[in-house]
């Protein structure tokens, strides 16, 4: 699934797609076996994932969203949508 | 006269001895509460239990009701264990309870139990149909009590673990009449929610009887037709309910489902840190690697010195120069003789030409030899030519810093470059 979306922007994958990508970038890496624009290539493509797991964790606001019934308030959920 | 009728006695007495009688009377008794008096401040608990046909009054003592751990309630079906007595202020019969049981449970147990070894015989509750769960949730569905703790539970231990995650609720009753099929119509639509990734099925803690939807054999296969990994966290420890079976995961409550659901913020920032020291680090191997591999080529013979590149070629050359040397010397042989010939020929016939001539060369070529140029450098005086030599330089002017002159002596030549010039205004 990685490899099919290994092509696009950082921000535009998942939190888990990103991560999956990142690492598996790390082990291509540090398996040693590409050429020297490859690695910087996959580094660079690495630092973007990383940037983009960073933002999605440091701006994650949990959302929640009501299908069926009515949920009772309760003070420790304050953004119910 | 008195023998035979026995002797009137007070109502006290007739009640004692009716009293008496009936505390020889111990049953265990199943019925339905039909009436309840649970007041704060009593010493006991009065209700009465009914059938069709007859009704029972009964109390239990306020320690031997919280021992129980049964909540009696209008409707509920309870198994009461004491034996009966009477209450002589007001004449009445009561049945005195010591141990209280939900009644009907037994035979619920044994009903569900028969489901679940169906259900098992089915491979519903299968090791390998156990999905694992998603790593990071995109989506989690929470079917659940939309009132009551645990949704709200669920909610705020995701919150705190994994905000990254939507929360898709559906909220449904979860006991009482019509509680299966709305689990079942819960599941189904989270079921057809696009993006839900895994599915949370919770309730809070309650009774056995309270837990029974989750026995149904509609809400079981509900949860085993999910397309998406369901995790099940019905707070009613140490039973296990058939949802909880054919689930494929069980969590203890609904937090611990949560829990199991969601990663924890704090290991996937140890997860990401990891990958970024990794990443850097790998970097630099690559780097040193290419950089290793560049050193290696420098220092092979090639790049030392370069007239090994030229061997291969000044071998060539050479094999072709001996097999040319092979060939030339009986051409070279045949025409030095004819041109030996031609030349004694010429000499006999040339010396008369030369001999009357050379009377006049003679002065003109001395005269010619104290002109030439050259003959200046043989006194020490040097020619400055520019680089091919085709143009004598006569004026530092003409000359740039750093272009190649060529100084010939009275033997030889030297090749130089200009350092500074000196213009004569």
């Amino acid at each position: 699934m990685t490899q099919a979306k290994a092509g696009l922007p950082a921000e535009d994958l998942s939190f888990g797609e990103a991560l999956a990508e990142l690492e598996s970038i790390v082990a291509s890496l540090e398996d040693g076996r590409l050429e020297l624009e490859p690695s910087i290539a996959a580094y660079e493509r690495g630092v973007g994932l990383l940037r983009a797991c960073e933002a999605k964790l440091a701006d994650a606001e949990q959302r929640v969203t009501v299908l069926m019934g009515e949920l009772d308030a309760d003070e420790d959920d304050a953004e119910t949508s | 006269m008195a023998e035979a009728r026995p002797e009137a006695v007070s109502v006290s007495r007739a009640m004692a001895l009716a009293k008496g009688a009936l505390e020889r009377v111990s049953a265990r008794v199943v019925g339905e509460v039909t009436e309840l008096a649970d007041k704060p401040g009593y010493k006991a608990v009065y209700f009465t239990l009914g059938d069709e046909s007859a009704n029972m009054p009964c109390l239990v003592w306020r320690d031997a009701y919280e021992a129980s751990g049964v909540a009696l309630r209008l409707g509920s079906l309870v198994e009461v264990g004491g034996s009966f007595t009477a209450y002589a202020p007001k004449g009445r019969l009561q049945f005195q309870v010591r141990t209280l049981a939900p009644a009907g449970e037994g035979v619920l147990r044994l009903q569900v139990a028969a489901l679940a070894r169906r259900l098992e015989a089915e491979g519903l509750m299968r090791e390998d149909r156990k999905r694992p769960l998603p790593a990071f949730p995109r989506r989690v569905g929470l079917v659940t009590s939309p009132r009551g703790k645990a949704v709200h539970d669920v909610i705020r231990t995701l919150r705190r673990r994994y905000p990254c995650a939507e929360v898709v609720v559906a909220g449904v009753p979860v006991e009482g009449p019509g509680a299966v099929s709305s689990i079942v119509a819960g599941l189904r639509r989270m079921a057809e929610e696009p993006g839900v990734d895994v599915v949370i099925l919770a309730r809070g803690g309650g009774s056995y009887e309270d837990l029974m939807p989750f026995n149904a054999e509609e809400v079981a296969r509900a949860v085993a037709a999910m397309p998406m990994p369901v995790v099940t966290g019905i707070g009613h420890e140490p039973d296990t309910s058939v949802a909880d079976m054919v689930a494929d995961l069980r969590a203890s409550t609904p937090t611990a489902a949560a829990e199991a659901v969601a990663p924890s913020l704090d290991e996937v920032a140890a997860r990401l840190a990891g990958a970024r020291a990794r990443l850097a680090r790998a970097l630099e191997h690559v780097a040193q690697r290419a950089r290793h591999r560049v050193q290696l080529l420098a220092t092979r013979p090639l790049f030392q010195e370069a007239a090994v590149l030229l061997a291969p070629f000044g071998l060539s050359l050479d094999s072709g120069r001996e097999s040319l040397e092979r060939s030339l010397p009986g051409m070279v042989s045949a025409r030095r003789d004819r041109t030996l010939r031609a030349r004694g020929a010429m000499l006999r016939l040339g010396g008369h030409i030369t001999e009357r001539r050379a009377g006049r060369l003679a002065p003109a070529a001395a005269q010619l030899e104290a002109l030439s140029p050259l003959a200046v450098l043989g006194r020490g005086y040097a020619l400055c030519t520019d680089e091919t030599g085709a143009r004598v330089l006569t004026d530092a002017g003409a000359t740039t810093v750093g272009e190649r002159v060529k100084v010939r002596l009275r033997r030889g030549a030297l090749g130089c470059r200009v350092e500074t010039t000196e213009v004569e205004a």
